[in-house]
């Protein structure tokens, strides 16, 4: 197993820009939280941690010209991205695999906010209807190095996506599919979520306090950080100073409730433990915690509590330095990880500021004042995000001649077969089960809702209380192939979701430009993050294990399925819920069909045309559980995926032989390559083009035309494969090139991309 | 004071989308958090911004809530003597 180290860190918060700037600021003892001036709302008085300066100044850091439109979300991400990518000489070229994971919960919403009204009554902001998902400011991010990234993604789980970020990244770099990843998150304040946090009153009035027994609740803040990790053997070949190892991490779900965590502490204890485990550190070892501390009673309460249950008596020094910075919410994993990195590397514990009043739940203090002069060599850093997505990551001081002593299981791929064992779907089609097989329903609408199944008989109506449709599905589907597989319990749950539940998201975001900011309702700006679906789905399975949500456009389920593999063929888990859940709602979709999306028809015969352009909308709902027991009800096997960034013609060919080769295949042995045509005749050229090439003999499968498009659709493709598969049969309404329909399918390759950005390939072959 | 209970569990059924429940079905001495009702606390946030919006009361801190929410009559008679709209 690789070591993993650090090469390089970027940052920029409230505290300034750099590293350099941010040490100073930590050593001083100075809180950097104030007054907005930047961010314009009725609530300018709360204080928070603002970066202080414009989008201009900005755009000037990293050399945009002024009147590009862009959010603020990107403008930090690339101000930080780019000192992590000097120090870690990757500013001119990059290496072969480099993979780019970048976290964000509110995307392009502080432009949103401003201009949602415009977007339902002129054309003069479209552009921002196209940055407001999570996935476009990755995009947007990622834009500057076209052709050097290996492939992109975008975590969402709410305050700990950056720290997940970290993990995939790390993943997949155990795993061998990158060298390098460059991780992180980065979020800007927006009016949404200022008031969203006020409406569940745990902003505090004046500067934070965490762990003490009178604090009041957390300052908001904003921030992007990102780290460069590499393997070691990378770092030396490339001639990088090592900053640190990252030794350790672990996700966890508390799977308790929405927004408070469970009195013991459970997903922060897992996760902690876990991280440790990873390390092959003892409790011991750990000379600093870097808390998540926010600063609201629940979280330090039990934090603590989770704190004292892992290291007893022997609490290494504490601190949370969400009082210089406030919380930067997705970016905290990253800004706080890179504060613990610069704490290691110069020898000083941040303070916990304005602590003073003991907490009667706790044996420990936080450390109260800046200590200097002291030696770290381990340090551990909390992140925990709304609906028990807790996150633990651990940075060590660098040890040249160090062995990973880690219980990471070796074995690659080969020896970990992974099969999809369960599916489920809510669509357009039938719910619940597989009709659309022989009897599909044609979509004839541009705008097409899901056929809902009864869900009192999933979830109770006090259970249903706060839930949307997408929630909903989202159970009744896992119910339905936990029921289906027999199974209890899974290792991980791992979502893909465009938008999250942008009716919720709506409804916050008119609330509070209806009301002026005042009085708004607290669910529905819980229910927006989107990793509100993940965990409803671990709340009702009670399940601990991992949880992460990807918001990564067109390709979420990808980036889901990507996750999830890694980990099975790393042997860290066994079992996975792997889905997409994605809705629309009728002012979502007109925003979308300004920007392009669907088709400009209501004529049934023209919506399945592919010289025109966009494509019809389908609300969906695919869950797959993955097991790498062999089982003769598996429906299929999944030999081999592979994602790649804006890759050139030639580089999806060499791909697509890599997969072919690594399995001892051939073009001929494919029985259908299935693809996400979409009725778009620019999508769809990308897809013809590459089988023109590639494969011109292969039977072509299609799905988008009985599904729909979504940003979640592109799970329907594996989907429709695992089931043609299991069926060993490819029902004619599926098949794109009219051809035998009496093969029966051995090997199936789907290919889906997303705006010929992102694209993906999945092997599933018959078990 | 009657009326106003009745008013009080229809926002409340509304307001918390309690789907399926009846004015009726609420027993107005029970407790509405843990045995009762069961409700939560972001129930109780929801209805802090019932007090807030329909009666014109507004609260420092969520943990005053807890008083006030003891049942559907003792939010009733905080709201007669608090209310301002």
């Amino acid at each position: 197993m690789p070591k993993i180290v650090v090469t390089g860190l970027g940052i920029i918060t409230s505290m300034g820009h750099g590293k350099e700037a941010t040490i100073e600021r930590l050593l001083s003892g100075q809180g950097a939280i104030g007054k907005l001036h930047i961010l314009q709302t009725k609530h300018h008085d709360l204080p928070a941690g603002e970066v202080a300066y414009t989008d201009e100044e900005l755009k000037q850091f990293i050399g945009m010209p002024l009147e590009k439109r862009c959010n603020r979300t990107t403008l930090l991400a690339r101000v930080a991205m780019k000192e992590a990518l000097e120090q870690a000489h990757l500013d001119k070229v990059f290496p072969d695999k480099v993979a780019f994971i970048s976290g964000n919960t509110v995307g392009g919403m502080e432009k949103s906010e401003l201009h949602y009204h415009d977007f339902q009554n002129n054309d003069d902001w479209n552009e921002y209807i196209g940055m407001h998902d999570c996935g476009s400011c990755t995009e947007m991010i990622a834009e500057e190095y076209k052709g050097q990234f290996q492939l992109t993604s975008t975590i969402s789980t709410a305050c700990s996506s950056a720290a997940n970020a970290i993990i995939l990244g790390a993943n997949l770099i155990k795993d061998g599919t990158s060298e390098i990843a460059v991780v992180g998150g980065t979020e800007c304040l927006s009016k949404f979520h200022l008031n969203g946090f006020n409406t569940l009153m745990i902003l505090d009035k004046e500067e934070c306090k965490p762990f003490d027994a009178q604090r009041n609740g957390l300052n908001l803040g904003e921030g992007a950080a990102y780290l460069v990790i590499e393997t070691e053997e990378s770092a030396k070949r490339r001639n990088v100073p090592i900053l640190c190892e990252l030794s350790g991490y672990a996700n966890r779900c508390d799977a308790f409730h929405q927004t408070a965590t469970s009195p013991q502490g459970d997903g922060p204890f897992l996760a902690m433990q876990k991280a440790l485990a990873n390390s092959g550190l003892q409790p011991s070892d750990i000379d600093y915690i870097n808390a998540h501390g926010t600063g609201t009673p629940n979280n330090d309460e039990c934090e603590g509590i989770a704190m004292m249950r892992i290291f007893g008596d022997q609490m290494p020094p504490v601190s949370s330095t969400k009082a210089y910075t406030g919380h930067t919410t997705s970016a905290a994993g990253s800004v706080e990880s890179v504060i613990s990195i610069l704490a290691l590397q110069h020898h000083f514990i941040p303070a916990s500021l304005h602590y003073q009043h003991p907490m009667a739940e706790h044996n420990f203090r936080p450390v109260a004042e800046v200590l200097t002069d002291v030696n770290l060599r381990h340090v551990l850093t909390n992140s925990f995000g709304f609906g028990g997505n807790d996150s633990s990551c651990i940075f060590s001081s660098y040890e040249p001649n160090h062995q990973v002593n880690n219980n990471i299981a070796t074995t690659k791929a080969a020896s970990h077969p992974v099969y999809i064992r369960a599916v489920s779907q809510i669509s357009i089609q039938q719910p619940l089960d597989e009709q659309w097989f022989d009897q599909p329903v044609f979509p004839t609408e541009v705008n097409n809702a899901s056929q809902e199944p009864d869900y009192t008989k999933y979830i109770n109506p006090m259970a249903a209380r706060r839930m949307g449709k997408l929630f909903k599905r989202a159970i009744a589907t896992a119910v339905d192939i936990m029921q289906k597989s027999e199974t209890e319990q899974v290792d991980a749950i791992i979502t893909g979701t465009g938008l999250g539940c942008i009716e919720h998201t709506e409804k916050f975001l008119n609330a509070m430009l209806d009301n002026d900011e005042e009085c708004l309702p607290p669910t529905p700006f819980m229910q927006s993050t989107h990793n509100t679906i993940s965990s409803q789905m671990a709340l009702h399975l009670k399940c601990h294990g991992y949880n992460c949500t990807y918001s990564h456009r067109g390709t979420s389920f990808d980036s889901s399925l990507l996750d999830a593999l890694t980990q099975m063929h790393l042997g860290e888990i066994h079992s996975a819920m792997v889905c997409g859940h994605e809705e629309m709602t009728p002012s979502y979709f007109q925003m979308l069909g300004k920007i392009g999306y669907w088709k400009a028809t209501s004529d049934e015969a023209a919506l399945h045309r592919h010289d025109t352009a966009g494509s019809f909308s389908g609300s969906s709902s695919v869950n797959l559980l993955l097991t790498d027991t062999a089982d003769s009800r598996n429906l299929c096997a999944i030999k081999a995926m592979k994602a790649l960034y804006c890759p050139s013609e030639q580089q999806l060919s060499d791909a697509l032989l890599q997969i072919l080769a690594q399995e001892h295949l051939c073009m001929d042995d494919i029985s259908a390559i299935v693809m996400g045509l979409n009725g778009d005749q620019q999508n769809d050229e990308v897809y013809l083009r590459f089988a023109q090439q590639n494969c011109p003999q292969t039977p072509i499968a299609w799905y988008k035309h009985i599904f729909g498009e979504s940003y979640c659709a592109s799970a329907f493709g594996t989907y429709t494969a695992a089931v043609m598969l299991q069926r060993q049969h490819i029902p004619a309404h599926l098949l794109y090139t009219s051809c035998n329909t009496s093969i029966k399918p051995k090997n199936i390759l789907v290919y889906n991309h997303f705006q010929n950005k992102d694209h993906s390939f999945i092997l599933l072959s018959s078990c | 004071m009657e009326e106003l209970i009745n008013k009080l569990k229809e926002e409340i059924i509304d307001v918390l989308n309690l789907e399926g429940m009846k004015p009726e079905d609420i027993d107005e001495n029970a407790p509405l958090f843990g045995e009762g009702l069961g409700l939560d606390s972001i129930d109780a946030l929801e209805l802090i911004v019932l007090l807030e919006k329909n009666y014109g009361i507004k609260l420092k801190n969520a943990n005053e809530g807890k008083e006030i929410f003891k049942s559907v009559r003792v939010m009733a008679e905080y709201i007669n003597e608090h209310r301002t709209k």
